[in-house]
């Protein structure tokens, strides 16, 4: 479908922040599902580029995206000015399972932060109780803090100690599960380092996780095969596009 | 529009048209289904099947490169029982032709899967993956030997009551001499040409982006290259050929037919565009309506004939 750029801009030095509007099925849209756009309109660019839904504004009907210029492909996308038009797939894979009324931890990372964005969103609707640890590399990394801020309570790391808690998110994890502190559920979205340490972290716990996975995908729709991950017993390939990209922790290998 | 104009027939197939998704690229076709019917294809060619399931290559196995992708999957595949089971099934269930790609490492295991499809009745064609170049052993050495390659296909055959395609690889010296191979061991028809090998390096990483290092060219860069290959093909043998490589248009799919192809297959734009089958059988029929050109028969090999 084509929809049309409603507002770009710069959130940090490579991180772009782009919404838009247009016909696009807003309502069907899940915390963690991600849109599949299509880089230019020639043949130098084939394979479309899959970017994270950071949020979703079902009354205005706009959906908005954060991305990091890592390529390319991104590097188009963020050179689109408002009223461009952008062919966009979706709202594709499957996303958060949005619970009730429980105690929530929600960790991200880097460039895995935005889908985390629309998740708590849909969680703080739910009379959850939420608590956000983000990681960032510096201080000039960091975007969207005071909308996570609206949303629970928000702890803040960089790897430098620019801003927040000097050190990676598993640092400040690890003080904060010293004091006691139980939580029903984990969501995570990061590099894929700091998910396996996670989940090293909570093993054992009665904690349930769910991470959202990373991968170069060709069709994004789950036909090609090309974006698997391996099931953590290694029986079987699970599709990141259509499986994924948000899995129960302990289904696959990270 | 009717597409009647594109009606043909095929190793005793009767299409509806001649463009069908290649294999690798629809997966087994449920993916696709959610975009537009499957009736609209002539054909529907799935996913290389093999004897066991297939975790397939490391990831990274799909890159993109210009005006192309790079993929190392690795045949990737729930293995025959799963795809007879419940794949198959599924996809019986469209009015559609279904063409079933085998991949093997011995003739043995080629017989036994290409046994099994045409067996279960499921199936209305083989399509035999001689050609798999991120692999070892995933068939590719069938695929460069000619008499190796006419063996195969003459054991094969002795098992399937289906039409045969063999699948040639173009990382060849002569796609001629294989192609006659295939002919010679009995095959129905011919599919060509499968992806080139190539590779792409990360600058930063210093390394190949691919975890297989290499992997299959495809997309419209490869087109003029299959092109040739099946204007060569066309002249040396006399069963049917399906033309593929690059295809994004209708125009694109005519020069194959031009070249000698009966029918085309569609990869990568699938990817591009999830409607672009239906798209480019619409343009190709809109073509033949531009120049009066009747049927497909008016003008396939036109250009060496």
């Amino acid at each position: 479908m084509i929809v049309r750029v409603d507002k770009i801009m710069h959130v940090s030095p490579d991180i772009w922040e782009l919404s838009f509007v247009g016909s696009f099925p807003y309502e069907q849209v899940n915390a963690g599902q991600f849109v599949n756009i299509r880089i230019g309109t020639g043949y130098d660019h084939i394979l479309r580029r899959p970017i994270s839904i950071a949020a979703v504004d079902q009354e205005n009907k706009r959906l908005t995206l954060v991305f990091r210029v890592v390529g390319d492909g991104t590097k188009w996308l963020s050179g689109r000015r408002v009223g461009d038009d952008l062919d966009i797939l979706g709202p594709l894979g499957t996303g958060f399972p949005i619970v009730q009324g429980k105690s929530i931890l929600i960790v991200g990372g880097g460039i895995g932060i935005p889908p985390l964005y629309q998740l708590a969103s849909e969680l703080n609707e739910k009379s959850n109780n939420i608590q956000m640890v983000l990681g960032f590399r510096h201080q000039a990394d960091c975007f969207w803090l005071d909308r996570f801020n609206q949303l629970g309570e928000v702890t803040i790391t960089t790897e430098d100690g620019s801003l927040g808690q000097a050190g990676y998110v598993t640092d400040t994890l690890g003080k904060m599960k010293a004091t006691g502190k139980v939580w029903q559920y984990l969501y995570s979205c990061g590099p894929m380092a700091m998910l396996r340490a996670i989940r090293e972290q909570f093993r054992g716990t009665s904690t349930q996780g769910y991470v959202s996975l990373e991968e170069k995908m060709a069709c994004g729709v789950g036909a090609c095969y090309g974006c698997v991950c391996s099931s953590e017993n290694q029986q079987s390939a699970k599709r990141i596009c259509i499986d994924g990209p948000v899995f129960p922790w302990q289904e696959v290998a990270l | 529009m009717s597409e009647g104009n594109l009606r043909v027939c095929m190793a005793g197939l009767e299409l509806r048209n001649p463009v069908m998704p290649a294999s690798g690229c629809f997966g087994f076709g449920k993916e696709y289904a959610k975009y537009y019917p499957l009736d609209q294809l002539g054909a529907v060619v799935v996913k290389a099947t093999t004897l066991k399931p297939r975790f397939g290559n490391a990831t990274p196995r799909v890159t993109e490169v210009r005006s192309g992708m790079l993929n190392a999957i690795g045949l990737a595949n729930p293995g025959m029982d799963q795809v007879l089971n419940h794949d198959l099934p599924w996809l019986a269930k469209h009015d559609v032709p279904i063409i079933v790609n085998v991949a093997g490492q011995t003739e043995d295991e080629y017989c036994q899967v290409v046994a099994g499809i045409s067996d279960s009745g499921l199936a209305q064609a083989i399509e035999l993956n001689v050609s798999c170049p991120n692999v070892k052993c995933g068939g590719i050495s069938f695929g460069v030997d000619p008499q190796v390659l006419s063996n195969l296909v003459e054991k094969v055959k002795r098992v399937s009551t289906l039409p045969v395609f063999v699948k040639l690889s173009p990382n060849v010296t002569s796609i001629r001499d294989m192609a006659v191979a295939a002919e010679q061991g009995g095959a129905d028809g011919i599919s060509l040409i499968n992806t080139l090998i190539g590779m792409k390096i990360d600058l930063t990483t210093r390394r190949p982006v691919l975890a297989n290092k290499i992997g299959g060219l495809s997309g419209p860069g490869i087109k003029p290259v299959a092109i040739r290959m099946v204007y060569e093909v066309a002249q040396a043998v006399t069963i049917p050929i399906i033309g593929m490589g690059g295809i994004y248009t209708g125009e694109d799919g005519i020069e194959f037919i031009m070249a000698g192809a009966t029918a085309v297959m569609v990869g990568t734009a699938n990817f591009t565009d999830p409607y672009a089958c239906p798209t480019i059988i619409k343009e190709m029929s809109q073509f033949m309506e531009d120049n009066g050109i009747a049927n497909l028969n008016d003008i396939r090999g036109c250009a060496y004939a």
